[in-house]
């Protein structure tokens, strides 16, 4: 069985905290064994913390802000000397059932019904298949693949890598990626969710586009600013932005506004719903340039220009070096 | 009532001593009680892990026993207190926080060994 992974150790001088593991369920399939199995199987070919996750690359999914993209995580492990904790070491996302209601509830999904219709949808896991409430989070003994599986975090040493869903799927798609540390912009951007349930982040629809779920001021910008990150190649989410708003879904009304969401409708000159950011969120906002001004000046600039623009366009990221995926992913074969 | 929660001194007190019974010159270290200044410890598991400790230390391949208490969920949920005093030392403000910590679990103690006992019952069953 296929798998690739991003080993422990340092890339242009940050720090990866575990050794992350991308399993595709088509190849898990082939082997014939089971999600758990081929994460269990996995885990124990390392001696050192490793986060685990498989993916469907036919499933979509949604960033924290709302924007939909192809390919989902399904299934998230955490290994450490080899072994997969039995409590907590493996947790299944939750598929969503699609519905008019559920695009009511959620109007990001409009995306859902008009670009990926038929898809199946995973985000985050359902809290019943927990063991016990816990964060949606896997742990087995030093390592930790938090947030749904896009933070690591090896709990003795205590760093972290922020690697959102955009930057995994470069990574098993040879795109080209970002290393580098997260800054102010995706700390506060971070925070700029949609409401879902069985989301990301959030077990249950809490904190609608507009709103903060840091709330924490000009404190938000720093809460993950030193961390290392990989992130996809800013193109990339400018792409998938532009998409979800040609879509017609809105920052602030269907999707979060986070500092990269609102750099894009600005940039593209779409509507940005400026009375629904609520004052908690654009004081975060605020506090890294984004402005009720700054939005309002529109460049109305073309999605071409855009996308080759975007390392200059968009924020976030700081002492970002850029890499084609294959220098940093290892391909490996499991014997089953 | 009274006798199903054993007081923490005690607790420490009949670990020390079920090594002890086993052979005098067997230690134990106990650790991850450190912060606790006043607990009460579930009786029935103290039994159960006197009995343990007796076991471990009966051993003829064991000198030493560590006692290691590590939180069983590994992420463990805490109110924290923001208090404001005066200059007399009177609280006159409290903020109500609450934070998520996140421990390892105990494979970080496994230190290689694979010869692993559980005798833990299932969560929900505990």
């Amino acid at each position: 069985m296929k798998y690739l992974m991003i080993p422990e150790g340092i890339i242009d001088e940050k720090i990866i905290p575990v050794t992350v593991v991308f399993l595709d369920k088509a190849d898990i399939e082939a082997a014939g064994i089971s999600q758990d199995e081929a994460i269990r199987r996995v885990g124990a070919e390392f001696t050192g913390p490793v986060a685990i996750n498989v993916f469907d690359r036919e499933a979509v999914t949604t960033t924290s802000d709302g924007v939909m993209v192809e390919g989902a995580i399904v299934r998230m492990g955490a290994a450490d000397g080899g072994i997969v904790n039995k409590e907590f070491g493996i947790l299944p996302m939750a598929e969503i059932p699609y519905s008019e209601e559920r695009i009511a509830a959620e109007p990001h999904l409009l995306q859902w019904k008009k670009l990926f219709p038929g898809r199946k949808l995973f985000r985050g896991p359902n809290p019943a298949d927990k063991l016990i409430p816990v964060h949606n989070v896997v742990i087995s003994g030093r390592a930790s693949n938090n947030n749904s599986a896009t933070e690591m975090m090896n709990i003795l040493t205590m760093e972290e890598l922020i690697f959102p869903i955009l930057g995994q799927l470069e990574c098993i798609n040879d795109g080209d990626v970002l290393v580098g540390y997260t800054g102010e912009h995706i700390s506060v951007g971070i925070g700029m969710t949609v409401a879902e349930q069985f989301g990301r982040v959030f077990p249950h629809p809490q904190f609608h586009a507009g709103s903060t779920a840091h709330g924490s001021g000009p404190y938000a910008k720093t809460l993950k600013q030193t961390i290392p990150c990989i992130v996809c190649d800013k193109k990339v989410i400018a792409a998938r932005t532009i998409r979800a708003l040609q879509c017609g879904c809105v920052p602030a009304r269907e999707l979060g506004c986070s500092p990269v969401v609102l750099s894009v409708a600005r940039a593209l000159g779409s509507e940005i719903a400026y009375d629904r950011i609520q004052p908690t969120a654009q004081l975060e906002l605020d506090s890294v340039g984004c402005t009720r001004e700054w939005m309002m000046e529109k460049l109305n600039l073309t999605t071409e220009e855009i996308i080759a623009r975007a390392d200059e366009l968009l924020p976030g990221v700081n002492d970002a070096k850029k890499h084609k995926a294959s220098e940093l992913v290892q391909v490996r074969e499991l014997n089953i | 009532m009274k006798l199903m929660h054993t007081k923490l001194p005690e607790f420490i007190r009949k670990m020390q001593q079920a090594v002890g019974l086993a052979k005098p010159e067997k230690t134990i270290q106990i650790r991850g009680l450190e912060n606790l200044h006043s607990a009460k410890l579930q009786s029935l598991r103290t039994g159960r892990i006197e009995e343990a400790v007796a076991e471990i230390a009966g051993r003829e391949d064991v000198e030493h026993v560590e006692l290691v208490v590590v939180p069983r969920v590994p992420e463990t949920m805490h109110t924290v207190l923001v208090k404001g005093k005066n200059a007399d030392g009177e609280t006159t403000k409290i903020i109500l926080e609450v934070i998520n910590i996140i421990h390892p679990t105990e494979e970080v103690e496994f230190d290689g060994c694979r010869d692993i006992d559980d005798r833990r019952p299932k969560l929900g069953l505990h």
